[in-house]
Order: C-alpha cells, then structure tokens, then sequence
C-alpha cells in the first residue's frame, strides 16, 4: 500500500453492463463502473436502491443476471472462474461484522490466511497482529465476538478482511449497526486505510465520510447510477434533479 | 415392607453370585452404545453436509444430477431407518441376508452387526439433527468465510459445523442415552448386552423381578451418569465467558468526538486530541 500511484489506465474492478433481478424484480439494470487502484468510492442512495446489492455482486455473493464484473481484465462471471480465489483478493466487511463466532478475535484473522492462502502459523501470527495493532484491537486477541462491542467487532472485521493482503476492500454499510456513539472509531480506522493508499468501495449513509474521503462518489437510484463523480462536484454541484433531493433530505435530517 | 427386605436379599444374592456378569453386560452396553453413537454421528453429518450443498444456477448439469441422485438417496435411507424398528433391522441385516444371498453374505459376527445396525439408525436420526443444526447457523457466518475466500467444504468444517456441532450437542445426548436403552434389542440376534444377561440371569435363577430391579437401577446409573457428563461436555464447548486483555484500547472514543478532517466545530476537535494523546 504505498502511494497512490498514477495508473488509470487500467482499472482494477469495472463493472459493465451489470443487471440483476429476484424473481421479476429487477434490483440492478445496466450499471457500468470502473475502480481504479487506490480509488475510494463511495456508493450512497436511498434504501432499496440497491446499493448493497451491487456490492455483493461485485465479489459475486450474489450472482449477476447479466453483465460482467471484469478484475484486472479478467471477467469474474465466467462459469469457469474459481470464485473462492477471486474472493481472497476482493476483501469485505459486513454491516453485521459476521466475525467467526467459534473462534477468538485472533483466530478470525487467523483462519482464513493458513486455510485459504496456505502461510506458515507464524507468518499469519504476525501478519494478523500487524492489522489487529492497526485497528487497535490487539489487546483483545483472546476475546470473543460476542464478547465485543459492535465497534470492536467491526474493527477485528476490517483486521480480518486485511490480513488476507485484499487489493480491493469492500464495506456493506460498515458503520449501520452500530451505536452512534461507535461510529467514529471504526471511520476513523477505514479514513486511515484511505489515506494510506487502500483501494475501497464503500456503501454508506455517512455523507460525511463519503463528502471528505472519497476519491469518487456514486449516487444510485432505482437500481441505476444515476450520477457519478468527484465528491467536490456530487455534492457541490449535483447535475440531476434526484440527486438534489436526495442530498438536501440528508441535510434537512 | 416385608417385600422390601425380601427383594433387597435376593438382590443382593444375585449380586453376589452374578455381579461381573452383569457388569460385563453393562461394558458391552455401554461400548455398543458409544460407539453406535459416535459412528452414527459421522454418518449424520456426511449426511447434513451433502444435503446443504448449495446448488447455483450457473453450476454445471452433471453436479447438479450427482446432487440431486444424492439427496433422493439420502431421504430414502433417511426415511427408511427412521421408519423401522431398530429390532427389525437387526433381524434383516442378521438373518436376511444371508436368506437373500443364499449364505454368500452373512456376518458372523454380532459384536460387527449390533455396532452396524445402531450407527445407521443413529445416522438416520442425526442426519435430520445435523441438517437443523447447520441451517440455524447464522447465513452471515457463510457470507463472512466465503467472503474471505474459503469454498464450501473449508466453510463447512472450519466455521459452520463447530457452531452446529454445538446447537445439536443436546440432540447427540439425547441419541446416546436412547442408544444405551435401545441396544437392549439387540438380543434377537444373541448380542449380549445387559439386557440379554438378564434373561439369562432370570432364566437361571427365576428371581425374575429381582433382576428386572437389577436392569432398571442399572440402566438408570448409566444414563444419569451419561446425562452428567453430556453437560459438562456442553459447558465445556460454551468456552470461557472471561478474556485476558493485552494492553490498553487506543483507538476507542466516547460519543460525538469523531471529526474527519478538518473540522468546522473547533470543541469537538479539542476532545478529540485530548483524547487521542491523552492514552
């Protein structure tokens, strides 16, 4: 994670003509991004817009219906793609943390590096205790999940998501089910990570979050991206009538 | 209370005389059980574990035909053994097939049948267990280890079945003291459990009722006892409710003190430094 290099030639996720339908439902219709090394961005919209849906359809939880998720040229969607392995470089955090309720918090950010990445135990030992230090949670190596808070608990999440060296890391409404009051320690941790180079998408409703560390913002509506752009220009100077609204709502709230 | 010093003499005659056998009858009771037990679990969770194979849309038609034949089977099997007398099994596989097979098959030995007929009946109930089991873990917990990249089989024995195995820890229980009362059947087929000591025993002797106290007490010992432990076992896998800290929590604040970069509200800012070098 050094330096935001000036590569944007060529993105590491673009998703193209991505659709996705439950049933008769139609959640996504033709969305088309790209995310670029480094790049923060930031998906916001109303409920139902289904924002958390083209998330899990970018690390392919959800399968897409059509089009394609293409990382680092390579199109994910293929029936030929080993989806585990894509899923160890596309790292994510869940608005519910979903942390390993049977293991420690070490064990957490254990597990998946000796299982899935196949590191010696003292390799993963000290990698996990890197990003548990990172997140300040490496005095509670020994605890349990449900021995945590719910800031704590998404704080081991983001340690576990790291320690598997993700190129891109995804949050799904990462700070939603928390107390207010244990919002800022796990924004500060992902505003950290921003800084210092870490790729992320990441869907929220904290609008300051998305105003001040993003590098792109996308606002979703209907299941289309309906505006698109520098987080200065979206929330300064939105271009379309549904983005005005749905910002001034945020400020009137 | 005649009756009683009577019944306690004859007891303790029988005791006296038939003591080991009937302790010899209980290890093999016991044995049988527990291994029927642990043997039948397996076979249950073989079974949990290929009937919640996600089947996806986009898989490939021969994975989802092998699916679907092994999990017509399973319900066959499942279904079968759940819905049969243990004894009529034991018949079956003892005396049918070497009927069937004109004597090409046919086990010679009782200890091999007896340990074979309760795994599978086990299996068929631990199998329903299992399925239940793993279906009340949280599907987050799924998302969470795939989300890191495991497939379905590291999912399933690193994450999803320890906390089944908890949830139907109550249900294992309940299997093995039914097996430890259930391996009585056994003596169709001349298996000599403690059961079938006592129709020996009382065969022998004709203090029929003085040995039935006998079998009940001791039955009784051996599923209290089982009882305990399977507690304690439970206890066990709750973990420690307590945990050691390493050190001190830098990262943590109190409500309202996050601000992200530059802030406009000056008193916020002043917590939050205070706060941070304040560790």
């Amino acid at each position: 994670m050094d330096e935001k290099i000036e590569n944007r030639t060529e993105p590491i996720i673009s998703v193209r003509h991505l659709s996705k339908s439950f049933g008769k439902h139609e959640v996504l219709k033709d969305i088309d991004f790209d995310v670029f090394k480094g790049d923060v961005t930031s998906i916001i919209g109303a409920s139902g817009s289904g924002k958390s849906t083209l998330l899990r359809c970018i690390n392919l939880l959800e399968t897409p219906t059509s089009g394609s998720v293409i990382f680092h040229k390579e199109d994910m969607t293929a029936k030929s793609v080993n989806a585990p392995k894509y899923r160890s470089h596309v790292g994510m955090v869940f608005q519910q943390f979903n942390l390993f309720n049977n293991m420690t918090v070490l064990d957490n950010c254990l597990v998946g590096q000796t299982k899935v990445l196949h590191k010696s135990a003292q390799e993963a030992q000290e990698n996990a205790m890197k990003y548990l230090t990172h997140v300040g949670m490496a005095q509670y190596i020994n605890a349990r999940p449900r021995q945590l808070s719910g800031g704590q608990k998404q704080r081991v999440a983001i340690a576990r998501a790291l320690a598997m060296g993700p190129e891109v890391l995804l949050f799904d409404e990462p700070t939603s089910a928390l107390d207010p009051e244990m919002v800022g320690e796990v924004l500060d941790v992902m505003n950290t990570l921003a800084k210092e180079g870490m790729t992320m998408i990441v869907v929220t409703h904290e609008m300051m979050f998305a105003r001040e560390v993003s590098t792109q913002v996308v606002y979703m509506n209907d299941g289309v991206i309906c505006e698109q752009g520098p987080p200065q220009q979206l929330f300064e100077n939105p271009q379309k009538q549904e983005t005005k609204e749905f910002l001034a709502r945020y400020r009137r709230g | 209370m005649n009756r009683f010093t009577v019944l306690g003499s004859d007891i303790a005659s029988l005791w006296a005389k038939y003591g080991g056998m009937y302790l010899g009858g209980m290890r093999r009771t016991l044995i049988l059980a527990l291994i029927g037990t642990a043997i039948g679990c397996l076979i249950g969770f073989i079974c949990g574990i290929l009937q919640t194979i996600p089947v996806n849309k986009n898989d490939n038609i021969v994975k989802k035909i092998v699916l679907g034949i092994i999990r017509v089977i399973l319900r066959i099997y499942i279904e079968v053994f759940r819905g049969t007398p243990m004894i009529l099994q034991a018949v079956f596989v003892f005396y049918g097939l070497p009927y069937f097979t004109n004597n090409i098959l046919r086990f010679s030995d009782k200890w091999l049948v007896s340990i074979i007929v309760v795994s599978i009946n086990t299996g068929a109930y631990m199998a329903e267990s299992v399925r239940g089991g793993i279906i009340s873990v949280d599907p987050g917990q799924t998302e969470g280890a795939m989300a890191i990249g495991m497939n379905h089989f590291q999912t399933m024995t690193s994450v999803v079945m320890p906390q089944a195995i908890r949830n139907i820890m109550p249900q294992i229980g309940n299997n093995f003291i039914i097996n430890v009362k259930d391996t009585s059947v056994m003596f169709i087929i001349g298996f000599s459990d403690f059961f079938a000591i006592h129709k020996s025993v009382s065969g022998a002797t004709f203090l029929y009722f003085p040995s039935a106290t006998v079998e009940m007490a001791g039955y009784l010992c051996m599923t209290l006892i089982s009882s305990l432990i399977l507690r304690w076992v439970e206890k066990k896998m709750e973990g420690s409710s307590d945990y050691e800290l390493v050190a001190a929590d830098s990262l943590t604040m109190t409500a309202g003190t996050y601000n992200i970069s530059k802030p406009k509200d000056t008193q916020n800012n002043d917590v939050k430094t205070i706060d941070r070098e304040g560790r």
